[in-house]
């Protein structure tokens, strides 16, 4: 079983920060324009949702495993709650390997791969270096082809 | 060979577009003759005049620059007046015809035909209108065309579109889907809106009027309410399900039905990913079921209220032979989530309950007493709780059966889905919080149908977590098994034709 690269950690805190900062946000303009709350709300509100954020990605870190197995992607993650998908390589349609702006930064990237499922339709495989999102996705890819997922409906 | 739509697409296209622009024409002119005089009326009718022409000079041209071809191996759709499209649609990914015809057109003899391929949400390709007969040459042609060109070498060709009736509603049966089609729901519904209409009622009704009269008045309203919407489902169901029938030609499944807007619709055998029996308590104690059929990427005729590729009505067994002919899954024992969900389920209703009451309680602290009812009023339902896990727990199951999987979920409204191996995409499993306190997992099977996005996916809901891990491993070696079977590859990679060599 592989786990994320541990740099994921700093990318999905500070999304949570960000979120953090902009539920903070709300609540200044609330307290701006609507009720007047006592003045250590915002800052209250931005702690709280800050640690529980940082809190959720490093449990969440700490859940997230992948394996590429001989007939199936395997992945598992989730904190609260525990979700185990099984994505076979007949069904895959095509695999992307995606870089987002936070993930550039932290010089990471993420790997993509469709199903012509209706709910799992995409799973993404996050915390990559570059050069594994690559490699992940000709891997993939090749299995795929190996499998021969022609009529894939 | 190239072929147009029919001619008489053109009145009727005119007369369809052109109605609505009259009908706000007049209303906005009318208006503008009072105040400008009959001057002013006058250049309006000009107007409407000159719009009209446009209008028939626009569906002409949409009529003459409309060709479609048939032939070979695609579809090529040649349209568009101001810009020109082509489109060629490869037979083999043409998943539904659909013919509609609503009264006018059957007058007319034309039709609407609608071709539905996997991808997209929307329809592929339609013609407005064609001959009747000339859409059901392209539904017959498509069905030939298809098999011909994914199976050459069978001799196929000499023996099967001798049509095969599968299933026709008696009128017996339209009356029932008629008087079925009622939901059990909607008298829980009602009665939360009726109770809290009464501070609103007994405001109206004068003083003196007692107690009495006004729960008569309740009463009747009640009645009369769950009567209108009884007749109103009534009225639909029957317009829907008029003369359905359903027949097999081939490896295609055909379906009509309709009072007065006529649906011809096909389904290939070969696309259909599950296949659902749903019935609700009423239908159980009848022994009655309905049946849907499920092709990928669209249910045909969704945007008309619910998937009409289905069999409204019919005895349950009528239904799993019906089933069973379309996928031959045997007969399932069910396996039922340990006993133990039960008391789960008891906790979450009481759970529900407790949310419930405490809700109406703030409502009545804010608006000071101003509920119908005390908000302690459900809590007797509690009783009831226990019973509802139980009848939960009891509908729930899954099984594996040679080629399929089958689950079943719910109780008021009960499905059973019938999922063949080699159409599973992905095998969730997945263990929420409180799952996990029970020991307990969900595994769904997810497949490429459309019905599914409502969250009704086959799932093996709340089994042991042991069963769960076993069933996620059975689930993707029978798919890998089934889809080697399926494809004539025996053993790995050595491709095998169609199976009838010597192992």
């Amino acid at each position: 079983m592989n786990r994320l690269h541990p740099r994921i950690r700093i990318i999905w805190s500070a999304q949570a920060a960000i979120s953090a900062v902009v539920v903070a946000l709300l609540v200044l303009a609330v307290d701006r324009f609507a009720f007047d709350l006592p003045a250590w709300v915002p800052p209250a509100v931005f702690v709280v949702f800050l640690v529980g954020g940082v809190g959720l990605a490093l449990a969440r870190y700490r859940v997230w495993r992948y394996e590429v197995r001989e007939d199936a992607l395997y992945l598992e993650r989730g904190v609260f709650t525990r979700v185990q998908t099984v994505v076979p390589f007949v069904r895959i349609q095509h695999v992307d390997s995606s870089r987002g702006p936070l993930e550039r930064i932290a010089g990471l990237a993420s790997t993509v791969v469709y199903t012509a499922g209706s709910r799992g339709a995409d799973v993404t495989v996050p915390g990559l270096t570059p050069a594994g999102a690559d490699d992940l996705r000709e891997r993939l890819k090749r299995l795929a082809i190996r499998a021969e997922g022609e009529d894939a409906v | 060979m190239s072929r147009t739509l029919s001619p008489l697409s053109v009145p009727y296209r005119v007369v369809e577009r052109g109605g609505s622009i009259v009908f706000t024409a007049l209303i906005l002119f009318s208006g503008a003759s009072a105040a400008f005089g009959p001057a002013g009326g006058l250049v309006g009718v000009a107007l409407v005049g000159l719009v009209l022409l446009l209008l028939v000079g626009y569906e002409v041209a949409y009529y003459c620059r409309f060709e479609y071809d048939l032939g070979g191996d695609t579809l090529d759709i040649r349209s568009g007046v101001i810009s020109q499209r082509n489109r060629e649609i490869p037979l083999r990914r043409i998943q539904n015809v659909d013919i509609s015809r609503n009264v006018v057109q059957r007058f007319l003899g034309v039709a609407a035909v609608d071709f539905e391929t996997a991808g997209g949400s929307e329809t592929e390709a339609s013609l407005r209108f064609v001959d009747f007969e000339e859409a059901k040459r392209l539904q017959g042609e498509i069905r030939r065309l298809k098999r011909d060109g994914t199976d050459a070498e069978s001799d196929a060709a000499t023996e099967p579109t001798r049509p095969d009736e599968l299933f026709a509603l008696s009128p017996r049966e339209l009356a029932l889907v008629g008087a079925l089609s009622f939901d059990v729901r909607i008298p829980g519904l009602l009665f939360v809106l009726v109770s809290g209409g009464v501070p609103a009622v007994s405001s109206v009704v004068p003083e003196g009027a007692g107690t009495a009269l006004v729960a008569v008045g309740l009463v009747a309203a009640a009645v009369a309410l769950v009567l209108v919407s009884w007749l109103g489902g009534a009225a639909v169901a029957v317009l829907n399900y008029y003369d359905f029938r359903l027949t097999r030609i081939g490896d295609e499944l055909q379906y009509e039905r309709g009072l007065l807007r006529r649906y011809d619709g096909s389904i290939p055998l070969d696309k259909v990913q599950t296949l659902t029996v749903v019935d609700d308590p009423l239908k159980r104690y009848f022994g009655y079921a309905s049946l849907r059929i499920e092709t990928a990427g669209y249910a045909p005729g969704r945007g008309a209220g619910g998937s009409e590729a289905a069999v409204p009505l019919a005895s349950r067994d009528r239904v799993f032979d019906l089933a069973g002919r379309i996928e031959s899954f045997g007969t399932p024992t069910f396996e039922r989530p340990p006993k133990r969900v039960r008391r789960r389920y008891t906790v979450r209703y009481l759970l529900a309950l407790g949310a419930v009451v405490a809700v109406l309680s703030a409502a009545d602290l804010l608006t000071a007493g101003g509920l119908p009812w005390p908000p302690y009023a459900p809590v007797p339902f509690a009783l009831l709780a226990p019973l509802a896990a139980h009848l939960k727990w009891r509908h729930r199951g899954y099984w594996l059966g040679d080629h399929h999987v089958v689950t079943r979920n719910g109780f008021l409204r009960r499905r059973i889905k019938v999922v063949p191996y080699y159409r599973v995409q992905t095998v969730i499993d997945s263990r929420t919080l409180f799952q996990r306190r029970w020991d307990v997992a969900t595994v769904t099977a997810d497949t490429a149908g459309s019905l599914s996005i409502g969250g009704a996916d086959a799932a093996a809901v709340d089994v042991d977590e042991a069963v769960a891990d076993d069933l996620r491993t059975a689930l993707t070696t029978r798919l890998r098994e089934s889809l080697a079977e399926q494809r004539g590859w025996v053993g790995d990679g050595t491709a095998v034709e169609n199976g009838d060599v010597d192992p």
